[in-house]
């Protein structure tokens, strides 16, 4: 669902705005295959359209210009006959995605720029989740992500491109990040020996990523009777998990000794369990396991404009130094009147708005912005 | 220098290419079978199966031209018994006696040409992967894609990717582990001859075994998968509640319940009702979704519920000491129907 008040001056104004960016941004560099993917879009009105394909990206383009759908999606999967039933598509593979969204990180600030919207009368509130102004609508929370919402992300992704790279060795050439365009990452993973693994196969993946099911016998403390015993396995314990573990515990390969002292300083083998649970925990990646695991997916298009926000889904080279709220934020500068539903401050494209009227002038990528997050509307008075 | 396999070896792995080689250069008819002195290859191949069917790895171990008869015979009496539990157990079975002759052979064998001559037969010839061996370390690496195709379909938490050892895109495994990974292939691989046979002229003195054993245990597997649930698993209960309570539950969670509940027998329209309490509820898409996870819409495939890892990775795992082994949800609180 997508917060934008449902008039038509929002909906002329955002089509107007998103029309001109397809128009002069036409190349779409990071769709491969494009004659195997399955495409589809999302209306103004919110229906959501499935099963198209396109030959070209000259064929994609025509239909981005002339439907102006708000979000546009494409298969993660390879088929042979993409837009047929499902079950006809005939899958021959799917690129292996990540995505880090920031509302499953715990950041302390995230409240602090969190708005409440009503679904019903799209009244906005900064405290209450049920709406204070028509009584009966439930809220949607929309967040305007801070720097330090961003650099909390962005270390979180940087996690996960080394594990990628350091432990599954995945090359660079095959692995691509996008800023989604709203608050998180996509990581596209487009390794061939990758594409073809199942779901079941996926999970086992994600599991290693997130840190879900590390035993302790992958160490060597294995449960005997009401105790334990230590029995380092042959294939090592410094590689993978088994290292950033007893690294954490400061063991090696020799340190059986050591380990069992570890072991029995927690309590024995349940509460050695519980402190490998937590070490886990800090170590992983806090990334959607049933994104990654789901290999007929549609995700976002590389390089379309995300309607929640206005901004656009990016790829983005150096993660340290990109700028999402600048980088991302490809919309035109001629300016209109908004109407504000709620007095806010932010940044787009390296510019402070401070927006305190009820009625503002601002840029059209503002506008969009604000209106794209249920924030604002066009005013009717331009 | 070329190295070749030996006959010790082909009496261990008689699914080799160099056996069937050997059966093709001798010129061996099936008829033959019915000559009086191949009655001890039938009833060793008889044993074999009885013991297989009892739940144990036959270790005999005879010369090479038996036990390539023997593996033969016994393919034959699979067949002809006709019975898929028989042709599953048998196939498994076979397997594990590789499989135990495999780990000692590697760990063993003094040769290290010999032991990457074996890797090279099984793992790469036989089931296409790439695995490097260490044979001073007898530690074999093989890439993290051709481990996950087979650790995946493992269902012990020790062969999660998380608990090996991993580095710059390979899986480290000792010889034991190695071999167990690729276990179920070859019961596949025998499964799949097995069902692959044409055999249109069973020799007599085959068929005859074939018979007997048939009449001898068709019976162990008329009742075998009859069960009847006593009580739902806590991930179930917990979905249920919350359901109950008008919360909305995630997509993942109501997959779980609903395959969950097709799978013990409950009718689309029983589903159909539970689902009555989310909030979000709309009976023509809830009733699609139903239908189609049954089987009858769509793709017509039924669908399986997620096993006990899956949910776990989902966040959808509640499981309490009765949970300890299962490895879906479906096992929980179930006894068989004597």
């Amino acid at each position: 669902m997508n917060q934008i008040e449902n008039t038509n001056e929002n909906n002329k104004f955002l089509t107007e705005v998103f029309r001109k960016y397809y128009f002069e941004n036409k190349y779409f560099p990071y769709l491969y295959s494009i004659e195997k993917r399955e495409f589809g879009y999302r209306r103004f009105d919110s229906m959501v359209v499935r099963h198209l394909s396109f030959k070209n990206i000259g064929e994609l383009v025509a239909e981005l210009v002339r439907n102006v759908p708000l979000d546009v999606y494409y298969s993660n999967a390879y088929y042979g006959f993409p837009s047929n039933p499902i079950n006809e598509k005939q899958w021959e593979g799917a690129d292996l995605i990540f995505d880090i969204d920031l509302k499953d990180l715990d950041i302390p600030c995230f409240q602090d720029h969190t708005y409440y919207v009503c679904n019903l009368c799209g009244f906005v509130n900064s405290e209450h989740k049920l709406c204070v102004n028509c009584d009966r609508g439930k809220t949607s929370d929309i967040s305007l992500p801070c720097k330090r919402c961003f650099t909390a992300i962005k270390k979180e992704a940087g996690k996960l491109h080394e594990f990628l790279r350091s432990d599954l060795g995945i090359q660079d050439k095959f692995i691509e990040i996008f800023f989604s365009g709203n608050a998180g990452f996509h990581f596209h993973v487009n390794d061939p020996s990758i594409r073809i693994l199942d779901s079941n196969s996926r999970a086992n993946v994600t599991d290693y990523i997130i840190g879900n099911g590390f035993m302790c016998e992958s160490i060597g403390v294995r449960k005997y009777g009401n105790g334990f015993l230590i029995k380092l396995p042959k294939s090592g314990i410094m590689t993978g998990w088994r290292k950033k573990i007893s690294s954490s515990l400061g063991i090696n390969q020799k340190s059986e000794l050591k380990l069992r002292h570890i072991v029995e300083t927690n309590g024995g083998y349940d509460g050695f369990r519980n402190e490998i649970n937590r070490i886990a925990k800090k170590f992983g990646v806090q990334i959607d396991s049933q994104v990654t695991n789901d290999i007929h997916r549609v995700f976002r298009l590389p390089d379309s404009i995300n309607g929640k926000s206005g901004l656009t889904k990016m790829k983005c080279d150096d993660l340290e130094s990109f700028n999402p709220n600048n980088d991302a934020c490809l919309l035109s500068d001629s300016e209109v009147c908004i109407n504000l539903k709620t007095k806010l401050k932010i940044n787009l494209k390296n510019c402070n708005f401070k927006l305190e009227n009820t009625i503002e002038k601002v840029p059209s990528y503002v506008a969009a912005y604000l209106i794209c997050k249920g924030l604002a509307t066009i005013s009717k008075n331009q | 220098m070329s190295i070749k396999l030996g006959s010790s070896e082909l009496a261990k792995y008689p699914f080799l290419q160099e056996a069937s080689d050997y059966i093709q250069e001798t010129k061996f008819g099936f008829d033959e079978f019915d000559r009086p002195e191949m009655i001890h290859i039938i009833n060793r191949a008889a044993e074999k199966l009885e013991n297989e069917l009892k739940g144990k790895v036959y270790s005999n171990l005879d010369e090479y031209e038996i036990e390539i008869m023997t593996f033969l015979v016994s393919l034959l009496l699979i067949k002809s018994i006709g019975l898929e539990e028989v042709s599953k157990k048998c196939s498994l079975f076979e397997a594990m006696r590789v499989e135990k002759f495999l780990s000692s052979d590697l760990s063993n064998e003094r040769s290290s040409q010999k032991k990457r001559l074996l890797v090279e037969k099984i793992f790469q010839e036989l089931f296409n992967i790439n695995i490097d061996f260490d044979s001073k370390s007898s530690i074999c690496k093989l890439s993290v894609p051709d481990y996950l195709h087979r650790a995946s379909r493992m269902h012990e938490q020790e062969w999660k990717l998380i608990n090996r050892s991993v580095k710059n895109g390979f899986v480290y495994l000792d010889i034991d582990e190695a071999v167990r990974l690729v276990r179920n292939e070859l019961s596949n691989l025998i499964y799949t001859r097995i069902k692959n046979m044409k055999v249109y002229d069973v020799p007599i003195s085959i068929k005859l075994k074939a018979d007997e054993l048939r009449k001898k245990y068709a019976g162990h597997y008329v009742h075998r998968n009859q069960f009847k649930i006593l009580d739902y698993p806590p991930c179930i209960k917990h979905a249920m509640e919350a359901i109950n309570k008008g919360e909305n539950l995630p997509h993942s969670a109501r997959f779980m319940l609903a395959t969950y509940m097709l799978a013990i027998g409950k009718t689309e329209e029983n589903v159909i009702e539970i689902f009555k309490n989310s909030p979000d509820y709309n009976e023509k898409i809830t009733r699609y979704q139903v239908e189609h996870l049954a089987g009858k819409k769509g793709s017509h495939i039924k669908y399986s519920v997620p096993s006990c890892d899956r949910l776990k990775s989902e966040d959808l795992c509640y499981a309490v000491r009765e949970c300890e082994n299962l490895i879906n949800p479906i096992q929980f609180g179930r006894r068989k129907i004597t």
